[in-house]
Parts: C-alpha cells; sequence; structure tokens
C-alpha cells in the first residue's frame, strides 16, 4: 500500500470521516468566503502530500468545475437581489452581489468536495467496513455506507478498464474538450450498466461467504488507533456541533454571519 | 461408500427469468465424500448453470425457476428441499449452505469480497464473518497458502494479481472454510503449469480427506481422467456448428459413468463427449493443456512471408508504478521480431508480464524504455485509439472487452467513422454489414442481439475474438484465447488465425496450453524473469 508523507491512510478511518465531515459543517457554518478558501487551501495543501493526489485533483476538478461554470452564469449574470451592476449583457446583468454569492457558494462546495473526495481516496476499505461494524452497524448496512463513501475511487478505475477496452478498439480520446466530452458520454452507460451488473453478483458472492451472518464478526488485524486520535474526534466534534449552535444563534437573535 | 450422497440433485427443468426454454432438463447428479465427478459439457451446455444451483447461487432466489430437489447428506446438515418453480418455493440461506458446499466461479474475480486490500485479508474475510479468533485465522492462512501456492502473495492487493494468481486465491477462499463438498467451474483457467499441478495436488488431498470435489469443464484434462464419475451434459447449438450436429439438446444428461466407459473406443462414450462438444485431448498432453491435435485447416502457412518484420520490440523495458517499481521491473529487455503470416506463442508462469506485454503492442502501456515497431515506425506518439487499427488485442479477460448492450452493438463498437457524435447513416450500415460478419465467423450471428454478460462464458470470448477479427487487424495480440473454449469454440479459433495469417497478419498469442501452442506456431517463447527466451 503506497504512502505519502503527512499521509491520511495511517489514520484510523473514523478520524478522517470525522475530520472530512467537521470541516464540511464547520465552513457552511461560517458561511465566510475568505474561510471558505483559506480552508480549501489547507486542503489542497494536504492532498498534495498524498499519495493518491493526482486521483483526488483529477476527481475534484471534473466535479467542481461545471459547478463553478453554472454557478457563475446563473449567479454571475442574473442575481435577482443584486444592486451594484457592474456590467450589463443585453437581458443578463452581472452584480457585485450576485459574483459574491456565487464566490461564497462555490468555495464552500469546493471544500465540502475536495474533504470528502479526499477521505474516500486515503480511506482503506476494510478498515473502514471493520470500524463500523465494531460500533454494531449491520454489515450489509456498513458495506452500502462503504460503497457509497468510495463509489469516486470504484468508478474511476472502472472508466479506467472500459476507456482500455475502448481505446483497444478505435476510439482516440484527444485533448479537447469536446473529445474529451465524447468519451465521458461512451463511458457512461458502460458505466452505470456494470455498475449495477456487478453489485448483484457482488451480493451473491458476499451472501455464500457469511457476510450477512447474524453472528459477531471478528477481525484479521485490529485498526490502528490511538488517544490523541479519539481526543482529536471529540474535539472536531464539539467544534461542529459548536459552529451550528453559534450560526443558529445568530440567525434567531436578530444576527447575521 | 457412505449410506447417503454428500450432496444429490434432481433437477427436472431450469428455467432463467424470461427465458422460453429451460437451460437445464432431467439431470440427476449425486457426490459422495472422498469423490472426484466431472461435469463435462461444451459451450451453452449449462455446465455454470448446474453448478450455481447445486451452490445454492440460483434456485428460489435470484434469476430462475427450478423444478427439482436438493439434498445435503453432509454431518448436521441434513436437508432435502423440494422445488416446484413456483414463488412460495423455500429459500436457501446461501452461508448456511456454503459453510458445507462452497463453490468457485468460473469468474474467479466474483467471489472476491473487494473490501479487502491484502490476499490475506480476503483469505480471512470468509473466517471473520463467521467469528474465528484471529490466531486460528492465521494459521489456518498460513496452511490454505501452503496449499494454493499463495505463500509469496499474501501482501498483495488482489486488484494486482494476474489471472492465475486470482484463480488459486479463490480456491483458497473456498477451501479455508473445510467445506465437505468443493465445486470448481473451470478450475485450471488461466493456470500455469506449477498452478495447474499445485490445484491437482490440493484437490486429489482433498478428496483423500474426504470432501467431495465436482469440476465443471469442457476438457477432459488429466485430473477429470481420474475422476470416480462422469456426467456430461448436451450442447447447445449456437449458430452453425463447425460439428454440424443439427440436434438440439442443450442442458439435457447425455450420459452418466466411469471415464473408462464413456472414454472407451468403438462405445458410444466418444460420440457423447464429440456430440456435447467436450474437448478430449492426446494423451501425452499433460496439466490443463487443452488440445495438441492439429486444426483441420492449418493455422499457420508454411513459413513466413519473406518480408520485413510487421511488428518489433527493441528492448523494451516496463514497471508499473509504485513504491520498490524499479526492484518489480515487469520486462527487463524484451526484444522480438514478428514477420507477416507468422504464429508466435508465449508461454511463462502466471504473473510473469505476459499480459503486460501484449499491452505493449497496442500502446495501452508504454514502454518505460526501448521501442514498439509496426511496420517499421514507432508506435510512441500514437494513440491507442489509432494503433487499434493495426493491433487487435483480446483481452485475458472478455469482461474487461466487453461493455455495451448487445453483442452486435459490441462487435461494431468503432468501425464506423472516429467522430461518432455525428456519424453518417452509411458509415453505421457499413459498420453493421462488418459487425454482423464476425460475428457470422464466430458463430454468434443468432445472438446479435443478446446482452454480452448474458452469454455464457466461452460465447464471450469468441464474442469478444470477433470485436478483434472485425477490424482485421494486421497483428492479433490474443491473451488466453482457448480458455473455456469448447470444441466448437477451438475450430473458430483455428479458422480466425488461418484466416488471419492467409492475409498475412501476424498472431502474437500468450497461452499456458503448450500442446495447443506447439500445433499451432511458428515459434515458442518463454516470458520469464521480464526477458523472452525460445522454449524448444
Amino acid at each position: 500500500m503506497s504512502r505519502g508523507t503527512l499521509s491520511l491512510e495511517r489514520l484510523n478511518p473514523l478520524t478522517s470521516l470525522t475530520g472530512a465531515a467537521a470541516v464540511a459543517v464547520i465552513t457552511t457554518a461560517a458561511g465566510q468566503w475568505a474561510f471558505s478558501l483559506a480552508v480549501l487551501g489547507g486542503l489542497l495543501a494536504l492532498t498534495l502530500r498524498q499519495a493518491r493526489a493526482a486521483a483526488v485533483l483529477r476527481a475534484a476538478t471534473a466535479i467542481l468545475l461545471p459547478f463553478w461554470a453554472a454557478l457563475l452564469l446563473v449567479h454571475g449574470l442574473f442575481f435577482p437581489e443584486g444592486r451594484t451592476v457592474l456590467a450589463e449583457l443585453g437581458p443578463a446583468t452581472v452584480t457585485r452581489e450576485g459574483l459574491l454569492f456565487a464566490l461564497d457558494a462555490g468555495l464552500r462546495t469546493g471544500v465540502f468536495v475536495v474533504a470528502f473526495l479526499l477521505f474516500s481516496f486515503t480511506v482503506r476499505v476494510p478498515e473502514l467496513l471493520s470500524v463500523l461494524s465494531a460500533r454494531g452497524l449491520p454489515p450489509r448496512l456498513g458495506f452500502v455506507v462503504v460503497s457509497a463513501l468510495t463509489l469516486l475511487p470504484a468508478a474511476a478505475q472502472r472508466i479506467r478498464r472500459i476507456r482500455a477496452a475502448q481505446e483497444a478498439r478505435g476510439l482516440v480520446i484527444g485533448r479537447s474538450l469536446a473529445s474529451r466530452l465524447l468519451a465521458a458520454r461512451l463511458q457512461a452507460v458502460p458505466l452505470v450498466l456494470s455498475l449495477v451488473h456487478e453489485s448483484g453478483e457482488r451480493a451473491q458472492a458476499l451472501d455464500a461467504r457469511g457476510f450477512s451472518g447474524r453472528q459477531p464478526h471478528t477481525s484479521l488485524r485490529t485498526v490502528p488507533d490511538s488517544v490523541p486520535q479519539w481526543a482529536a474526534r471529540r474535539v472536531l466534534l464539539v467544534l461542529s456541533l459548536a459552529a451550528v449552535a453559534v450560526r443558529v444563534a445568530l440567525a434567531l437573535f436578530g444576527g447575521r454571519a | 461408500m457412505s449410506a447417503r450422497p454428500l450432496l444429490a440433485a434432481h433437477v427436472a427443468s431450469f428455467r432463467f427469468h424470461g427465458a422460453d426454454a429451460p437451460v437445464l432438463r432431467d439431470i440427476s447428479i449425486a457426490v459422495d465424500a472422498g469423490s472426484l465427478t466431472a461435469v463435462l459439457g461444451g459451450s451453452g451446455s449449462g455446465k455454470s448453470t448446474l453448478a450455481r444451483i447445486l451452490a445454492a447461487w440460483l434456485p428460489g432466489h435470484h434469476g430462475g425457476e427450478l423444478r427439482g430437489r436438493l439434498e445435503l447428506g453432509a454431518s448436521g446438515a441434513g436437508a432435502c428441499i423440494d422445488f416446484t418453480g413456483g414463488s412460495d418455493d423455500p429459500r436457501i440461506d446461501p452461508a448456511a449452505w456454503a459453510a458445507h458446499v462452497a463453490y468457485v466461479p468460473q469468474d474467479a474475480a466474483a467471489m472476491l469480497s473487494t473490501v479487502r486490500d491484502t490476499v490475506a485479508g480476503e483469505l480471512a474475510f470468509g473466517l471473520e464473518n463467521l467469528g474465528i479468533p484471529a490466531g486460528d485465522m492465521l494459521r489456518r492462512i498460513a496452511g490454505t497458502a501452503e496449499l494454493t501456492g499463495l505463500q509469496d502473495l499474501l501482501e498483495r492487493d488482489p486488484a494486482t494479481l494476474s489471472g492465475g494468481e486470482l484463480r488459486r486465491l479463490a480456491i483458497g477462499c473456498a477451501v479455508i472454510g473445510r467445506p465437505s463438498v468443493l465445486l470448481l467451474d473451470e478450475p485450471f483457467a488461466s493456470l500455469d503449469a506449477s498452478g495447474a499441478r499445485t490445484v491437482e495436488l490440493l484437490l486429489r488431498r482433498l478428496t483423500a480427506e474426504g470432501t467431495a470435489v465436482v469440476v465443471f469443464s469442457s476438457t477432459v484434462d488429466t485430473l477429470s481422467r481420474t475422476a470416480t464419475h462422469w456426467t456430461v451434459l448436451g450442447n447447445t447449438v449456437l449458430g452453425n456448428t463447425a460439428l454440424g450436429s443439427g440436434e438440439h439438446d442443450g442442458g439435457r444428461q447425455l450420459a452418466a459413468g466411469t471415464p473408462d466407459i464413456l472414454l472407451a473406443a468403438g462405445s458410444s462414450g466418444e460420440d457423447v463427449l464429440a456430440r456435447s462438444g467436450v474437448v478430449v485431448p492426446g494423451a501425452e498432453v499433460s496439466g490443463a493443456g487443452v488440445s495438441g491435435a492439429a486444426p483441420p485447416r492449418p493455422v499457420r502457412t508454411s513459413a513466413p512471408a519473406d518480408a520485413a518484420p510487421v511488428l518489433e520490440l527493441k528492448g523494451v523495458r516496463f514497471s508499473y508504478d509504485g513504491p520498490g517499481a524499479s526492484e518489480r521491473e515487469t520486462l527487463r529487455g524484451v526484444d522480438l521480431a514478428v514477420l507477416p503470416g507468422e504464429v508466435l506463442a508465449v508461454t511463462g508462469p502466471n504473473g510473469s508480464g505476459k499480459s503486460t506485454l501484449l499491452r505493449q503492442l497496442n500502446g495501452l502501456l508504454r514502454p518505460g524504455s526501448g521501442t514498439v515497431l509496426l511496420r517499421g515506425a514507432p508506435t510512441d506518439g500514437t494513440s491507442p485509439g489509432v494503433l487499434a487499427a493495426d493491433v487487435g488485442l483480446l483481452f485475458q479477460d472478455p469482461r474487461f472487452q466487453l461493455f455495451e448492450r448487445t453483442a452486435l452493438r459490441e462487435v461494431a463498437f468503432g468501425l464506423g467513422t472516429k467522430w461518432r457524435l455525428f456519424r453518417r447513416k452509411q458509415d453505421d450500415a457499413r459498420a453493421r454489414e462488418r459487425a454482423l460478419a464476425a460475428l457470422a465467423a464466430v458463430g454468434l450471428e443468432a445472438h446479435a442481439g443478446i446482452h454480452p454478460l448474458e452469454l455464457p462464458a466461452s460465447s464471450r470470448r469468441l464474442l469478444a475474438l470477433a470485436t478483434v477479427i472485425a477490424r482485421e487487424p494486421a497483428v492479433l495480440a490474443l491473451d488466453e484465447p482457448t480458455v473455456g473454449l469448447d470444441r466448437r469454440g477451438l475450430a473458430v479459433l483455428d479458422t480466425a488465425m488461418a484466416d488471419a495469417t492467409a492475409r498475412g497478419a501476424a498472431v502474437v498469442m500468450v497461452t499456458h496450453d503448450l500442446g495447443y501452442a506447439r500445433a499451432r506456431a511458428h515459434r515458442l517463447l518463454r516470458l520469464d524473469g521480464g526477458v523472452l527466451t525460445p522454449l524448444g
């Protein structure tokens, strides 16, 4: 298993999951674009220290670029509450408020996406399943949770496989956006069909190997954990709750965050 | 002989949901402790379906209507279950059944959990689910790894294993639970000679210890020759059969008895095997070999054309990314020249990089250093999609090659214009015509509308072959093309290679089947330690 410097793979999966969730909750509660920007910068710096940095950045770009473009189009050009007009382009009006809203929403989503991608590309699936099971989550439910959390890495691997099969039969993928969009169109349906087909097949294999059994499961290896990690999880949880509480209090008692 | 068989089944009929006709009819099978049974049949005979029924992967729950009876006589698990094909049929607890009856599917990867990132973890998966303490697990993993030859692979990620290594892992996962009945579908597929020996020894040892072993195969290999009992299933006729049999006896029990009786010359035994499409290699063939018999039509021309090489590799070195990559260099300076019309076979141990070598030919992988030349021109800088016009690659696992919704769409993919967003109707018609011709060449024209994953495994391989031959490439790179093929499938493969060499194409095939390779190739090479050496 490859390890980068300051690798998140070494952490207990619950610590990295709590970290990702806390970062998302606190940033959303703060609702300040400058804070979101600082957090996003920190997350990107952390990403670059991981062995799978390239994969995380690729996935983040694929999700965020279209999303940011849509935000800019919708809110940058058509923001009903916008007062400070910067430019007028026919029916569209670029306003300062609209751009700031797009910036705020875009950065917050950026934090959310990068935090969870960082988690899903660095978590060791067997360890995550093991800690969820140790906390009493039924195995099937644990499998669903783990599958959902690691869907993107799994899909990325499968797309690579489908692309190899298509290239071996003459698909030429150029560097242009049009070429990449064409490739994505050709890979989307096979990806979904193969994920659906495999989920059925996998369910049979897992059942036959006793995965859904009711007796307590044991574990070949213990998942690494430590007192500092335990403490960090508690602190992150308290900080998240506090951030939400402050946000709700400000909203209820007239202030604006 | 025990009074009651460990496992017995009578399948009056089994029909997949939505299918017109049953895929299995009137089959009875019973296995005793310590017995070795071979269920033999050609492509589409229903072997894999029967295996899945016996493994309780199908009845009453998934996929189809079963009429008949399953009887489990294993100690402490006596059960007799009747199925009428109705919705109120009993359901079998798959885990409880699997504790006695373990099953290794033909597609070995299908039984892996995919939630374990080491071979040791995958072996432990079933034991963890039973709540077995870690100390016991470690002992059983060590024992199983030794029996399956996985000792050096315990810390590897299963996703990085070669086809043969994956099969041994799947067998390890099945036997580690100490079942009383072990069902194996094509257990020797993709295994090298040493892997095949390891598995054969393991299975003989298990039968000696009282396990009932049942192998499902389209080939009479050395293991099934020594079986206590054979059951031969009839072959579904797919399109035009090369053997000319017009009768449809697919999924029916054609014969049952001892190998000696069924093999006896002059008796009806040989006819039954031939009728079913089972491959019966010559007596001299060893291991998992398929067929050393000469093809009906010469696959190789008498001598390759006296021309410049169509394909050359010069000093090709390659290693996969990751820590320690340089120490684990897969290819360490491969030199090779293949002439037009030449058939070249590459053999070598599992995990030696044979599939990696083939992927260098069409640019799916690129050499770290060294050059691949196609008709004298270096291929670096040319995308795999462009190289595909000249190099057709048959993947080792057809599932990784097939991605479309129907067999026809599968073969037609990429045959039209490159710019597929705005393709013209006449291009589509031409592509369809070529695709139908390729489907006919592999005998699958009647199945053009079927989803590729609904085809039997051997037909899937032939469909993948059709996608390769449809574009008439100058080089055919075939990764274990014979695995799982019955007589008709081998005949189709022979014809495809003969057609290719006749028009001047070169064939580079990777295979573990030395008998097959010797009968068809001009040259036989061995890849080991990252270099190619001639093999006698």
